[in-house]
């Protein structure tokens, strides 16, 4: 397990997501997704920077499909941006085309 | 911090990592970076059936992963998910800033980036990106246990995918704009006999709806120009691929579809910069013919090398016999 991403289940949503009181960085993830694999080092080097300031969380899909489809996410990996009050913003991040600074770039955003 | 090369590859698909098994051989000290994991393409494609040397078909990402280990036995040096932050590679030490923190060079450059998959460029379709259309039936296919879905396309990837698609799906119907598939016969033959697969002709996606997620998508007839909207549940799209020449863009010639003019030798008009894969203009774009471009671009810069460059100081590790 990371140091800097938790890996939480369905049932830790409200408490983990919802209630966390700082900005947080949800990545849902599948297996046999090589572009997830490739999310992976760069979501921890990004947790790593913002340690303390926000909260980098990944979920696994197949295991929480239903929250899955609460919030409408059919794609792996989805990275998806909540603030402080627990209310989604900015544009949610997906396929393999997720860059380092981009994720950075939405994480201050939500710190500003 | 920066770190010196004699071959620095940018892609490490089948013909940056074909590429990097030759030099590493040779003896030239490799550096191999990718934005993503090794295997470019093929990592997400779920079986390769035409890929020599495998009797059997092989899991595109098994595929992936032999490529890269061949090239790690040899000494090459592959990093993975690195973001290229700055780049120079019209002088005659071509450097990288790598995710904003270290600097790589060397004098010679193997450009292997490949292409990505093509955007529809349909009204509705960024919206909908993750949250009902995808582009990797490998990474979604499981999202999509018991739905009706569509595949918009009708070569080698949409077909083949549909068929692994089927394993989740409770129907999958494949949007074409021909009459007749691109796909190889074997695979086309295939898909008809597949009691889950349905075809519809001679049409081209229009639009995507819904209110949270997708939930409809519209097609026009080409042919009859009669649209109907479809109930979907998810939409794969695989209709071909745009090159990747973001890094070399303005300094090398692109022909009129965007891909990169090189020599038969893949050489560039800029010295020491070679480009290699499907990002280069030509006739056929499949695995053998881009680790046919990432050996003949690995010979030529290893000449390249030889001739103009002072090499880099010898591998820390010793490359296997």
């Amino acid at each position: 397990m990371s140091q800097f991403v938790k890996e939480i289940s369905a049932g830790d949503y409200q408490q983990e997501v919802l209630a966390a009181g700082v900005p947080v960085v949800l990545d849902f993830f599948s297996t046999e997704c090589p572009p997830c694999e490739a999310l992976a080092p760069k979501f921890e080097a990004v947790a790593e920077q913002y340690a303390g300031k926000a909260r980098f969380l990944k979920i696994y899909r197949q295991g929480n499909r239903d929250l899955a489809q609460q919030l409408g996410v059919t794609g792996s990996p989805t990275l998806v941006f909540f603030d402080r009050a627990g209310h989604e913003q900015g544009e949610r991040l997906g396929g393999e085309d997720i860059k380092r600074t981009a994720i950075k770039a939405q994480v201050e955003a939500l710190l500003a | 911090m920066t770190t010196r090369y004699d071959l620095i590859i940018v892609g490490a698909g089948p013909a940056g990592l074909s590429a990097a098994i030759y030099a590493a051989r040779a003896r030239l000290k490799t550096l191999v970076l990718d934005e993503s994991v090794p295997g470019g393409q093929v990592k997400t494609t779920h079986k390769v059936s035409n890929y020599p040397g495998f009797p059997e078909d092989i899991k595109g990402t098994d595929l992936a992963k032999a490529f890269s280990t061949q090239a790690e036995r040899f000494g090459a040096t592959i990093r993975r998910a690195v973001e290229i932050t700055r780049h120079d590679l019209t002088g005659p030490v071509k450097s990288f800033e790598l995710d904003e923190e270290e600097t790589v060079e060397a004098p010679a450059v193997v450009v292997a980036t490949g292409a990505k998959p093509r955007d529809l460029g349909v009204p509705g379709e960024s919206k909908f990106k993750g949250r009902g259309i995808s582009y990797c039936a490998t990474c979604d296919g499981a999202y999509f246990e018991g739905k009706d879905i569509h595949v918009i396309g009708g070569g080698n990837s949409a077909v083949e995918e549909s068929l692994f698609l089927t394993q989740f799906a409770r129907s999958v119907t494949i949007i074409h704009q021909f009459d007749h598939f691109q796909a190889e016969a074997a695979t086309a033959e295939e898909a008809r006999s597949n009691p889950k697969i349905k075809v519809i002709w001679d049409s081209e996606p229009r639009a995507f709806s819904g209110d949270k997620g997708l939930e409809r998508l519209t097609i026009e007839n080409v042919k009859t120009k009669v649209t109907t909207e479809l109930a979907t549940d998810g939409v794969f799209v695989f209709i071909g691929y745009v090159p990747r020449t973001d890094l070399v863009k303005g300094i090398v010639p692109l022909n009129k579809w965007g891909y990169v003019e090189t020599g038969e030798d893949m050489s560039t008009p800029v010295p020491g910069l070679f480009v290699a894969g499907d990002l280069r203009s030509k006739l056929f774009r499949q695995i053998t013919t881009a680790v046919a471009d990432g050996t003949i671009a690995s010979l030529a810069a290893q000449k390249f090398v030889k001739q103009h460059a002072r090499p880099a100081p010898a591998p820390a590790v010793a490359p296997v016999a």
